[in-house]
């Protein structure tokens, strides 16, 4: 069994652009969004990220289990938080009286009374709800699969991190493979111990102990063989200059108007916030309308 | 030779916050793709006691980098994306046990452990609270849904976790640190 990465060439549009660039507009893109509670205007930016998410020829198969993950956290947030706690948002969410429907849950065992008044403006703040964060969770979710890994290290590096610090993130990705690998190998070396993983058994302590076996070794193993990857950096005198990349990153026009729309998306969601003080909540009057009577 | 200090971040340190963001990562994609018993249990996920094992062997910036970086890596070979947040969270929880890092003298020595289970506690708990209150402004959720929705299955299962497997990892690392001569 191989570790692999999401990342494969698809040939598509989005690639051909510097992996900065793109984070740099994901970035601007993301703090736009946070400004915002108008569904009217995040729809805008849902339509963007999904424009974003078509270029990047990413197929359902590739991606099913990040939606499955991403959809799954978004419907328990959301449904925990309109229906049982319901304190978010702004006053007029909180002062909402088109009740859609009001009841009573039980906790079992501890016999705690949840009491619950779905109004229709809570039903509303939900839905803006879950555009906000399936816009903010769709804008990332493409990085994995469309930026080469090798090029992580480069990439921090030419955004502004130290060279320190994006050299372990380099480093990092290039460590993957191999102590994966080492995973593999002890846990085959375990099992022919009689080491049986998928029966281990009993509560959450026992279980935890139980598999020392095989994170010990793995750890141990990479921390001996580190000692060995210090000493070859140090002898060639790692971090006494400013290091150089063996591969070099170099933006083209298309990189510029990329970060400069971004940077143009983020100074207007600004302005149209904070100084013409537009774009906080808003529930259309039909929407209210659709209570049972 | 040039002393050392809790946070300088040499060549050593740049060398193993690779390797434990890399071991994070790893160990995040076993339980998640393995039919380890943990993956069936979303409340078991090992992993964690990595970054925090890390922060206390090699200091707070190899902590923080083993969690930030490592549970970067976790999301991209699971393919779930960047989530910047609860990255910033994973680094605090390796950051924080290893303020512990300058005054550890034996790594099985029982108040050295006792100190590192206090800072693990203290790691998990900030860690995983510092996100979950981010929530509140990114998704828009109240601080009840923040707490019961995110912190307290996180916090919880994220210190039962780290209180198990660092005390292990400290003894296992203790015969490794004597052989080194580190």
């Amino acid at each position: 069994m191989l570790v692999t990465w999401r990342y494969r060439e698809r040939g598509s549009f989005l690639e051909t652009f510097d992996p900065r660039a793109r984070w740099f507009f994901s970035f601007f893109v993301l703090f736009s969004i946070v400004f915002f509670w108008d569904i009217r205007i995040l729809l805008g930016f849902f339509g963007l990220v999904v424009f974003q998410y078509i270029l990047s020829k990413l197929t359902w198969k590739e991606t099913r289990r990040a939606w499955i993950f991403m959809l799954f956290f978004i419907v328990i947030i959301v449904g925990l938080n309109a229906l049982i706690s319901g304190r978010a948002g702004p006053p007029s969410v909180l002062q909402g009286t088109h009740t859609y429907w009001e009841g009573s849950l039980k906790v079992p065992l501890i016999n705690w009374t949840i009491r619950i008044n779905l109004t229709m403006e809570k039903v509303f703040f939900a839905i803006t709800q879950i555009v906000r964060m399936l816009s903010m969770a769709m804008l990332f979710m493409i990085i994995p699969f469309t930026i080469d890994p090798r090029t992580y290290g480069i990439t921090f590096s030419g955004m502004g991190l130290p060279d320190r610090v994006a050299f372990t993130m380099d480093l990092a990705f290039r460590f993957v493979p191999t102590l994966a690998r080492d995973f593999v190998t002890t846990l085959d070396a375990q099992k022919a111990r009689g080491y049986e993983v998928e029966r281990i058994e009993g509560g959450i302590i026992s279980q935890l102990r139980k598999l020392a076996p095989l994170v010990v070794p793995v750890t141990m193993g990479a921390i001996v063989n580190g000692e060995d990857i210090t000493n070859a950096m140090d002898l060639r005198c790692f971090g006494i200059r400013k290091r150089t990349w063996i591969d070099a990153l170099q933006y083209r026009t298309r990189d510029y108007v990329m970060i400069a729309s971004g940077g143009l998306i983020f100074a207007t969601s600004f302005f149209v916030k904070v100084v013409l003080n537009y774009g906080s909540f808003w529930m259309p009057e039909w929407f209210l309308n659709l209570v049972p009577i | 030779m040039e002393k050392k200090t809790l946070w300088q971040f040499g060549t050593r340190e740049v060398v193993y916050s690779a390797i434990g963001a890399a071991l994070y990562g790893v160990f995040s994609w076993a339980t998640n793709f393995l039919a380890l018993p943990a993956a069936g249990n979303i409340s078991l996920r090992p992993a964690v006691a990595i970054p925090m094992f890390f922060g206390i062997a090699f200091g707070p910036w190899v902590g923080f980098l083993s969690g930030f970086v490592g549970n970067m890596l976790g999301d991209f070979l699971s393919g779930y994306g960047f989530w910047w947040a609860w990255d910033l969270g994973n680094g605090l929880m390796g950051l924080i046990p290893g303020l512990i890092a300058g005054s550890i003298t034996s790594f099985k020595d029982g108040k050295s452990i006792l100190l590192a289970e206090v800072f693990v506690i203290i790691g998990a708990l900030i860690g995983m609270l510092v996100p979950s209150l981010l929530e509140i402004p990114l998704s828009g959720i109240d601080i009840n849904t923040a707490l019961i929705g995110y912190f307290l299955p996180a916090g919880l299962s994220n210190t039962i976790n780290g209180l198990i497997l660092v005390p292990i990892l400290m003894v296992a690392y203790d015969a490794v640190a004597a052989r080194s001569g580190r």
